[in-house]
Order: structure tokens, then sequence, then C-alpha cells
């Protein structure tokens, strides 16, 4: 199960997702969290309620950020819950990502263009 | 928490000694006699992994796959095969049915555990 | 739970599957559709070798590997079941039954299994030649050593992983592998590859597009290594680089890696192939939408994809539906448990313990004259009473199982004979007391291999008799007023009165010349030393003579009726009773005494006489029926005098009634056996003790032999099998 929510902090839209993202919620969660981020004009996804991921999970993160930045926006991934922060570190991504752990205002991204 | 591991085998030895490796290696086992039984006693289990011997009675391991790769709840669960070299044709048929992980018949404790961890650990 | 006690229940499991698996196979050549039982029988070698490994138990699982491998080109029609085979696969059920028992005792191989493994895996494998399995022993891949260690400038093991798009949909997580990895060794480095990663739409979320390269510090050897992604082989690109490789080979590697082709197509590729798998995993949660009234519900596969698959209700139902339907059969199916035997022992002798008691209270409240009292040990007593014949069910089992042992031996002994017999069986549902069925087995292996041995005639005989070839053995069980009849029947040729007159007369068992009725020489064979005792075991029940067969029917409290027609056949009966433990009693009293007699075998009770002819004929008229008597004061020796008016107990064994004369008549009463020490063994008359609610013992009659006591008044001492009674009327 994952569930949406959307807030704002510091008049910032925030979406937060809650549960597992894993390869059984990747598919729905490919449809629904780029349709929220766009309706709330969200540029942050808090991950403080992620309770498990796994490959796909982190293929996905992956994939909305680039996404976001190949359509000219940036996605800060932040609140990064231990389970996210255990795969991120396990797989080295945290720098592909840029996304500072832990802490929410988003820093540049240095993720790559095209390869 | 503990991962929980379904061993589905018509062996009780079998499976009483799968469930004695499993548990003190840290895992939850569920136990089932068959396919049949082990569909029942998913019902409302989370459930990390699956063993499953191939040639059982009422209801064989590939068919049990299958019908486990239909649930939307298991159709991404780790599936271990228990097989023998005898059963070629059967590992065709559960390749065929998305059986990626086999363990050889007959086996050691160990060498299951070993399986099980590449999978996932306790 | 301890390895110790999971090693009984292999055990206990391997002798079932054994037991299944000779059923199998003796069923097989008139089974009309033998593919369920060449099923059983392979899977029964298959378990046994699967458990057997787990414990390690090596020749064991040599030993099932062939017979397993052999029953699986079976199986698939490669080679035919022929009479041959299944002889050498009964031998091999021997083996691995005898192997299970030296594992029971605790005996792993001795030269002399290990020499009988040897011997059936040389006849089996001619069986697996053309299908290149020779080898007769699982071979396992050795771990391959690697070079150690020893330093130098790079002491890592490089792993370079592309996984295949479809691994995170078989339930696999690259995650995993590496977690698994980091128990082998230390990951010095790590760098994911996620190139492959899509922009936009092609992007599918359970396609895996990840990539490894990985340097692990370990002692783990290659195969170690290379076995952590045993499961993602097939659809994976797995290459490792030993410690120490030269910047050459490195520079080879990485050239040979991939990415540095830049293999973009192979990514569209793989992307169409998911779609197509997609699709099949759409069109079958369609189907089972579909599945309710075979209207398609309106959502198209494009729909469903889009919607991924998301939980439809009426897949939902279909499945809770299904789930229901297996809760129900497995319900079913465990309708039947599994109780150990000594559990239901102490069970049957509590019961007992309790039977007493409740006579004793019962007795008590009859003496205090209290109504209410006697009302309730009135009520208890009826429950005890379906307690007892509740638990005294517990113990019955079929006698089937029995009878289908004698498959196989009919067909063994049969053959090495060379006699052709047909086995028929009836009445195997027919149940009766567990220890019965257990002390049955012997005597009646020994009927069995009696009749075939010198019952049914060699082949020439019953040609030149114009029997058929096939000589026909039958076992029967049914019940019979309040006992239990098995009788072995064949059609052979029949006892031989002459030939047994003469060796009596030869072992001195008759006098020369004496003379017999025909009932009288057929028992003859009942008597001990009759039998030429070549004396081989007890257990085979080779040479064992048939007063060993007598005494054991005769401590299970039974009989045996022998009908012999000369070139006809025999049948042979024996009658048991129908439990062991507790029966309904009749107590009868002679004197301050009381004695007991099973209720089912008492007819009537009636005042002596009217006497035939004259009182020492030891004959009464019943209503037209000449029926013997016998005053138990007298076989018992009791003092004193009898009552003027004394009574009788008609008493039935089979098809024989005889009268036994008592002072009083008591009722009924509900009787625990308790067997007779040794000492009053010999007491003729008695088959065993009860205790009565007043804490005295009784002595239970064995109404059979007062029987045949009171129908031969002038036999002596000699016991006999019942014999018929003479005409009704003179």
């Amino acid at each position: 199960m994952l569930t949406y929510h959307a807030s704002q902090k510091d008049h910032q839209p925030i979406l937060s997702l809650t549960g597992v993202l894993t390869i059984y919620t990747v598919a729905q969660a490919r449809q629904e969290i780029p349709a929220r981020l766009a309706k709330r004009k969200a540029q942050v996804l808090d991950l403080s309620g992620i309770e498990e991921l796994d490959t796909a999970g982190a293929q996905l993160l992956l994939w909305l950020k680039r996404d976001a930045s190949s359509r000219g926006t940036e996605l800060a991934l932040a609140h990064h819950s231990p389970a996210v922060v255990e795969v991120l570190d396990l797989l080295r991504l945290t720098a592909a990502f840029g996304d500072t752990i832990l802490l929410s205002p988003p820093s540049p991204s240095r993720s790559h263009h095209g390869s | 928490m503990a991962k929980t591991i379904l061993i589905v085998d018509d062996s009780i030895s079998l499976r009483q000694v799968v469930s004695i490796a499993l548990t003190n290696a840290g895992y939850e086992v569920i136990e089932a006699c068959d396919g049949k039984d082990a569909l029942t006693k998913l019902t409302g289990q989370k459930v990390h992994l699956m063993i499953s011997d191939v040639n059982m009675p009422n209801m064989d391991g590939i068919t049990f796959l299958k019908a486990v790769r239909l649930n939307p709840s298991y159709k991404f669960t780790p599936v271990i095969m228990l097989t023998t070299e005898a059963g070629e044709e059967k590992k065709k048929e559960g390749q065929a049915a998305g059986a990626r992980a086999w363990v050889v018949k007959p086996f050691r404790p160990e060498q299951l555990l070993v399986a099980v961890s590449k999978l996932i650990l306790p | 739970m301890d390895l110790d006690k999971v090693k009984q229940t292999f055990i206990l499991e391997a002798r079932e599957l054994l037991a299944a698996m000779e059923e199998a196979l003796l069923g097989i050549e008139e089974d009309l559709n033998p593919g369920e039982s060449i099923n059983a029988m392979f899977r029964a070698v298959h378990t046994i070798k699967g458990s057997a490994g787990l414990f390690g138990l090596d020749p064991i699982v040599r030993f099932s590997h062939t017979v397993e491998s052999v029953m699986d080109r079976v199986r698939s029609k490669q080679i035919s079941l022929d009479p041959t085979l299944v002889s050498l696969l009964l031998e091999c059920h021997d083996h691995l039954a005898s192997l299970i028992t030296s594992t029971q005792e605790g005996v792993e191989e001795t030269p002399e299994s290990h020499e009988g493994s040897q011997r059936l895996l040389n006849q089996l494998i001619p069986y697996l030649e053309g299908n290149g399995v020779i080898e007769s022993t699982p071979v396992r891949v050795a771990a391959q050593p690697s070079g150690a260690s020893e330093g130098g400038w790079n002491e890592c093991w490089h792993l370079s992983i592309r996984f295949g798009p479809d691994v995170l949909r078989n339930g696999m997580d690259p995650l995993s592998f590496v977690r698994y990895l980091g128990t082998l060794g230390k990951i010095v480095h790590l760098a994911s590859v996620v190139e492959k990663l899509p922009r936009g739409e092609d992007y599918d979320p359970e396609t895996c597009y990840l990539g490894i390269e990985l340097d692990l510090d370990t002692d783990a050897d290659r195969q170690t290594i290379e076995d952590v992604f045993e499961f993602v082989r097939e659809d994976s690109e797995i290459r490792l680089l030993p410690p120490h490789s030269k910047v050459e080979e490195y520079i080879a590697f990485i050239r040979a890696m991939p990415e540095d082709e830049r293999f973009l197509g192979e990514i569209l590729v793989a992307g169409g192939c998911i779609t197509t798998k997609d699709l099949e995993e759409a069109l079958r949660t369609q189907k089972a939408e579909t599945l309710e009234d075979g209207v398609i519900h309106g959502r198209l596969i494009g729909t469903i994809l889009i919607e991924d698959q998301a939980v439809p209700p009426p897949v939902v139902a279909a499945a809770l539906d299904k789930q229901k339907k297996f809760q129900d059969r497995q319900a079913q199916e465990m309708k039947v448990v599994k109780v150990q035997a000594d559990k239901l022992d102490r069970l049957v002798d509590l019961v007992g313990e309790l039977v007493i008691a409740g006579a004793s209270a019962n007795a008590m409240a009859v003496q205090v004259h209290e109504p209410r009292l006697l009302e309730a040990t009135t009520i208890v007593n009826k429950l005890v009473e379906e307690i007892r014949d509740n638990a005294l069910s517990l113990r019955m089992v079929q006698i089937g199982d029995t009878f289908n042992r004698f498959r196989r031996i009919v067909r063994d002994v049969s053959q090495e004979m060379g006699k052709s017999i047909e086995l028929e069986l009836h009445g195997g549902d027919t149940e009766l007391d567990k220890t019965i069925v257990e002390k049955l087995s012997d005597p009646l292996m020994h009927i069995v291999r009696n009749a075939i041995d010198h019952g049914i005639e060699s082949l020439e005989v019953r040609r030149a008799r114009g029997k058929p070839d096939t000589g026909s053995l039958s076992l029967n069980a049914f019940h019979d007023s309040g006992s239990i009849v098995i009788e072995v029947a064949d059609d052979g040729g029949g006892l031989n009165k002459a030939k047994i007159l003469k060796k009596a007369v030869e072992r001195g068992i008759i006098r020369e010349g004496a003379e017999l009725s025909d009932a009288e020489i057929t028992s003859l064979i009942f008597e001990p030393g009759f039998s030429t005792a070549e004396a081989i075991t007890k257990l085979s029940g080779r040479g064992v003579g048939m007063d060993v067969v007598r005494q054991n029917i005769d401590e299970l409290r039974g009989s045996i009726e022998l009908e012999s027609y000369e070139e006809a056949g025999t049948t042979l009966r024996i009658r048991l009773p129908l439990t062991l433990a507790i029966i309904d009693g009749f107590r009868v009293g002679i004197g301050t005494a009381s004695y007991v007699l099973p209720l089912d075998l008492v007819i009537e009770c009636l005042d002596l006489g009217p006497f035939l002819e004259s009182e020492e004929n030891h004959l009464i008229n019943l209503r037209g029926e000449v029926l013997p008597f016998l005053r138990l004061r007298e076989i018992f020796r009791m003092p004193g005098e009898p009552p003027t008016r004394e009574r009788v107990v008609v008493v039935q064994y089979g098809e024989t009634r005889a009268g036994l004369v008592v002072d009083r008549l008591m009722g009924e009463f509900q009787t625990v056996i308790k067997p007779l020490g040794n000492l009053f063994k010999q007491v003729r008359g008695v088959g065993g003790s009860t205790i009565l609610g007043s804490g005295e013992v009784a002595l239970i009659l064995d109404v059979p032999q007062l029987i045949q006591l009171a129908s031969e008044p002038s036999s002596g001492l000699r016991r006999r099998p019942a014999t018929h009674l003479p005409p009704t009327h003179s």
C-alpha cells in the first residue's frame, strides 16, 4: 500500500508518500506521483513515510527526478526515511540523486543529462 | 520484524527440518502440505518468500506458482522451487511460469538457507 | 522440536510412502490407467530421497536417486513397466525399507546393505542406458579452489552485473544479492549503473534497468561468488574478475561491458518484450473477470494495463470463492487424525479402570439403598458404557491393509514355487481390534503360504484334474454373531486324509489303526509336532508348524475351523472376538464364586432339564434339539451341593451350541478383561479374569473350550477344535 498526501510548508507544496514503494506499488505510483505533483505544482517529495523501498522503488525515484529535469523543473527528495537511506547507501545512489539527505530544501541537481 | 517464509512440501519431515533451519536463522515459517493448502494458508498473510516442491499431490508446485502469480498480493514474491535432476521437463514448465530460483533435491538444510539468504536476509 | 524427533517423523513418513509404493506396484499390472499409480510411486521415492538428503543419509539418497531416475523414465513412457521391472522395483522397495530400518536403528550403512544397494543399482542401470544417465550418484558441483589472495595491487574480486529486465517481475530484488554479498565479505567499492533507465514514457516501472559494478574483498571462491547470482544468471549478464588481475585484463573486461558498446537498441528490444509479457498478464486478468458470467466486463486490455491491474472486485470475489472451496476441501481432508497407538492403548486401559470404578460405585449405591445416588450412578454407568464403546472403536482398524500385504506375499511365493495364483480379497473394510490385527498377521501369513505351497497343485496336476491353470486363493473377512471370521480359501487339492493319517502315525501323534472321524483327521495338522519343523524364522512364518498358528489364534481367544474337500479345495476359518479389552459379560454364580461369560455368546437361559434318556448322557432335549451340557460345578470341582433348581445357560460358538449348568444367573456386567497369569494358562475353560465392582476377582469362561468339552464329554484332556454336532434328533 502506498498513499499520497499533499500539504504546504513554508508556502511550498509538498507531496508526502506513506507506505511501501516496491515492485508491488511502482506501477501505480508511476501514474499517481507525476499527476499529483503536476496538479499541485509541487517540487518536493517527502519520503519520511516510506517503510520499504526496493530496486523498483529506487528506479522510480530516479526516473521521477530525471523526468522532472528533462521538463526543465526540479524535483527534490526530502526527509528520507531509514528504509530509503539504507537502499540509496547500498546502491551508492546518493550522488546520483544529489539530494541532501534529511534536509528539505532542494540542492542543485547533479544528475546526468544524457548518457 | 522477522521475514516470513512459506514452505510447501508434502513431506512432513522435510518441512520440519526446513522449518527448524529457517527458524534458527531468524525467519518466521509457515508450513503447507501442498499447493491447495498453501493457497489457503496464504490468505491474509504477509509472506516474503515461498519455497515450494514441484511434485505434490492435490496441487503441484507449478500450478501453485501460476496461482500465486495471479494473486496481486504475491505477484512478485520470490519463490524457490524444489526440484530433482529428473524433473527437467517440469523445470521448463516452471520457467515458463516465471520460476527462476531452483534448489535441487536432495539438499542439506544449509544449502537451502544459502539460497534463501540470497533472496532475503532475515 | 529437535532433529531427532523429526528423524522419527521421517522414518514413519518413509514407511508410509513405501507402503504406498508397494501397493501401487502390486496393483499396477491390473491397473487400466496406471498413470496415477506410477506418479504415486515416483513421488514416494522422490520424497524419500528429498528428506533423506536433509538428514545427510547418503546411502539412501544414492540408492533412491537411481530408482527415481528409472521411475521417471517409466513415467515419461521412455521405458515400459514390464513384470521384470515390477519385480526389480519391488526388490528396490524392500531394500529401501531395510535401509530405513537401519536408519531407525542408528546404522547408516553396513557392508551388506552397501552390497545390496550395489547389486540392485547394477540391475537398474540398464534401464537408464540411452538416456546418458549412467551415473549412479547425483553429481554435486565441487567448489573450485581459487587463487587465494596473497596481496597485490588488487585484492578484490571485481563483479560486473547487468540484471535482466524481468528480474524484478520474477520476484528477485538485486538489492538482496548485494546484501548477501555483504555477508560473504566487504564491499569495498560499488557503483550503480543506471544508464539504461529510460526517460519519459519508455520507462516501465516493473522492469529492471539496474547494473552494478562492485569490488568485493572476500575469502570466498569463484563458485560461491558466481552462485550468489544463480537465480538470475540466465537472464542477466554476470562477469567476474578475480583478484590480482592485470591492467590489460581489466581493459579487456571493460571493453566487453555492454555500456561501452552503447547497446541502446537493446533497451528498446527489452521494452518491447516487456509489453508482450504485460499483455499476457492483462489477458489473464481479463479472463478472470470474464469468468463470472462469461461476459467481458467493459474493461479493455489497454485499460487494464493502464490501470495497472489494480485489483478488480470480481477477481477478488472469484479468488475468495476459490479459497473458500479450498478450505472446505481442506476441512474434509483433515477429518482423519493420526494418533500414536500407545496413547490409544493407555486410553483404553483407563476406560477399563473407569468401568471397574463405576461398577464399584454402583454396587455401593445398591447397598445403601439411596434412590438419588442410585439414579446418579446409573447415569454415570450409562455414560461410561458409551465412553467404553467409543474408546474401543478408536482401536478398531480395517483389516484391508493386512490383506493388501498378501498381494505381495502371494505374488512372491507363487513365483518362487512356479505357480500361477490369483488372489481375491473380500471384506477389507471389516474392522477389528488393532492388537488382534497385528497378532493375526503372522498366523495368516503362514496359512496363506501353506495354501500356496501345499494347497494349490502344480500346473500339471491342475490340468489333469480339469481345473483352470490359475489357482485361486481368497481372503475373506466378515462379522458373524459377535465375532469376526476370517476365511482363507483355496481351490487346491484339499487335505489328503490318508497322507495326514500316515504322517500322524509316523510322528507318534496317534496310534496305528486309530479310528478317527474326518474332522478329527483334518484337525491333526494343528497338533504340535505334526509339521516338519524346518524352522527358519518365526518372522517370515516359514517352517513354523500349524500348531503355532493355532497357539497364536488361541492367544487371541479365537478358534480355527477347517473345511476340506479332496481335489476341490480347503477353507480355513479363523473366528476371533471383536475386541480384547472390554466385553459385555454375563455373570453366573456357582456356590460363592461368580464367573463371567461373554454376553455375545449367550443365546438363552432356562431351567435344567428335561434330560435326554438319562442325566449321565449329559444331553438335554431343547425343544426337540439335542443339547450337550456341562456342569461348571464339576468342571471347577466346586465343593458343596447344587441348589435344587439348577439353571442352564445356552451358549453358541460358531455352529456349535452347548448348555452350561450353573447355580445362579446374576445378569449382565461390563467386563474388563485382565490377562491370566501363566499359572492359569493351563486351567481349562478359563480365558481370563476380571475385577468385579466389589473388588472380587471373577474368572471369564472360555466358551469355545467349554463347548468343545461338552460336545465330547469322553474325549479326555486333549484339546481339539470344535466339531459339528451330530444330527439334531435321535
